[in-house]
């Protein structure tokens, strides 16, 4: 009878991940109630140009009764860069439209 | 991600524009900061916009309005316990456990180590990995934390890493934690020496070959303990065949596969992919007379050992094989002396003016890697320090800003124009076509190792890195 091949005990290489609290989406806004909201849009650092210069025009147009206010994120791969809302904006915004992410 | 997420907590519903490839990436994002329900649009990446907008529109709205799910409603708890021991066998069914494979649907299908770069590994057991903590003094529980403080890039310091001393490295992409005898475990796979677990702690305070998530390109290790570890400091120094530079060259992806959980398509949204892989010296000993080392110019004592990690922009290569660089240098011959109009007229000469449309036109400052022959003709012409070189490349790299809006960074770096120009402290819109620019954007943003051997090749790689990790700490 072969003898039993020796067995090993083998460490564990992956990262620790931390317990993550997960959080529920914010109510969103009556789609019949959108007059007189603000709606901020937030264009993100240095571009999606393409898309991010028609999209304040067009929601204007579309939505003439929200009050649509266009900000433009600080320069790219800085921590302002990310902010897409102040503090004092955020008193006053009922939503929140950010592009491009990346 | 993690700024972003905070509206939505406060309770401003938001509605995200990402691309249709970056889906998965988003979800994960989303999930490690607690909101993985965040809704997004997807851009086109071919449609133009003007087009594509009429599309997005609807899709946005619908976003703000549409009631949420009892799924997006929900509150929880994400956890994955961590377990010491990961598989028990004999040493075959080890290898075959550590070297298991994952469809990933995004990646067409291909196939993903769950442990590995790909390769087969040493199977990091128990005994061998207590052989491999030899080569520290640090506990094995130890946390990897910032042994000093550090200016951490935006990003990492967004995704949880503060930089200061005491505090977790997170790896990126997932913000996981690692202790030092995981740092040992990996260093077994690797193929690693005890010797070399300095080194690889470093290497690990450093973000771990993760990067800001998707990876780095290398580590250059100054000061004695190259040497002393064995790592090759002459020819082919980025080829196979030496045990130190590769196998910690290894380790980083290892850390980036295991450390910070990598997966291509699924949180990690680069293209080809960090190529990590690479350890290499300094050759501190080839410096010209006043030129300072690596170690120096981060601010440590020139006997001290620290490890810096390179950008991730990807490298370049200036090649003047076979005999253009040395005749151009030593009789003023070839198409390089042509250009610079010192034909028949032997050196020393600047081969740096030859190739300025390349680090001008790549728009931003630059890591040379400067074999020792050329660095010494760079101090005989006249650059009697690095500080001189990193400066006349500064000022050499100014132009009219008309030109300088023809190059494609500038966009983003100046937020499409509606910054500050910094020499001048005036919007960009304001300035007059003529106005002189630098494209590289301060004397420091460049950086010279000396390193290698032969001649005639200069590789050179974007941005300047002298954030050094020291691995005197991690002995």
């Amino acid at each position: 009878m072969p003898a039993k091949e020796k067995t090993y005990k083998c460490l564990n290489p992956v990262g620790i991940q931390e317990s993550v609290d997960l959080f529920p989406l914010a109510p969103r806004l009556d789609k019949n109630k959108l007059d007189g909201k603000t709606i901020y849009i937030s264009v993100g650092a240095g571009g999606e140009q393409g898309l991010m210069i028609p999209l304040p025009r067009r929601l204007q147009a579309l939505y003439p009764n929200i009050n649509w206010k266009v900000t433009y994120a600080a320069p790219h791969r800085t921590i302002a860069g990310s902010i897409a809302l102040t503090e004092e904006e955020m008193k006053t915004a009922d939503a929140l439209i950010r592009g491009v992410v990346w | 991600m993690p700024t972003l997420s905070t509206y939505e907590k406060a309770g401003i519903p938001s509605a995200f524009v990402i691309f249709p490839d970056q889906q998965e990436c988003w979800k994960e994002a989303a999930r490690v900061v607690g909101l993985p329900a965040a809704r997004y649009v997807c851009e086109s990446r071919t449609i133009p916009g003007h087009i594509d907008v009429e599309r997005v529109i609807p899709e946005l709205m619908d976003a703000l309005t549409r009631p949420l799910t009892a799924e997006e409603k929900a509150r929880g708890r994400w956890e994955m316990p961590d377990k010491r021991i990961l598989f028990e066998g004999t040493l075959e069914e080890a290898e075959e456990f550590y070297q298991q494979e994952e469809i990933i649907p995004n990646l067409q299908n291909a196939l993903h180590s769950l442990y590995t770069d790909g390769l087969p590994i040493v199977v990091p057991t128990e005994e061998r990995v207590a052989a491999m903590l030899k080569g520290t003094s640090h506990k094995p529980n130890e946390l990897i934390v910032y042994q000093e403080d550090h200016r951490v890039g935006d990003r990492i310091f967004q995704m949880g890493s503060s930089g200061k001393k005491g505090e977790p490295v997170r790896f990126m992409p997932m913000r996981r934690t690692a202790t030092v005898e995981k740092i040992a475990t990996i260093g077994v796979m690797a193929g690693c020496k005890p010797e070399f677990m300095p080194v690889l702690l470093a290497m690990a305070e450093s973000g771990g070959g993760c990067g800001d998530g998707r990876g780095g390109s290398g580590y250059c290790i100054s000061g004695p303990i190259a040497r002393e570890i064995g790592m090759n400091f002459d020819v082919n120094l980025l080829g196979p065949g030496n045990r130190a530079n590769k196998s910690m060259g290894r380790a980083s992806d290892l850390m980036w596969r295991n450390l910070g959980g990598e997966i291509p398509s699924v949180n990690n949204c680069g293209v080809f992919g960090g190529p990590t892989g690479n350890c290499f010296p300094e050759n501190a000993e080839a410096l010209p007379p006043g030129w300072k080392g690596l170690n120096e110019e981060c601010g440590f004592d020139k006997n001290q050992n620290v490890l810096v990690r390179m950008g991730a922009s990807g490298g370049r290569s200036g090649s003047w094989m076979p005999g253009q660089y040395r005749e151009f240098q030593k009789s003023g011959h070839s198409g390089i002396a042509r250009r610079l109009g010192v034909k028949g007229i032997p050196g020393p000469h600047n081969i740096l003016e030859y190739i300025r449309s390349f680090w001008v036109d790549g728009e931003g400052g630059f890591t040379f890697f400067m074999l020792p022959e050329i660095a010494m003709h760079m101090y005989e012409y006249g650059f009697k320090s690095k500080d001189a070189i990193y400066e006349y490349m500064y000022k050499r790299s100014f132009m009219p800003l008309k030109e300088y809006r023809l190059h494609s960074v500038p966009d983003v770096w100046t937020n499409a124009w509606k910054g500050i120009e910094p020499t001048s402290g005036k919007h960009w819109m304001e300035l007059p076509e003529d106005y002189m620019v630098p494209a590289c954007p301060s004397p420091m943003a460049n950086c010279i190792i000396v390193m290698g051997a032969g001649e005639e090749q200069l590789p050179y790689t974007g941005g300047a890195s002298r954030d050094a990790y020291s691995v005197d700490a991690w002995r």
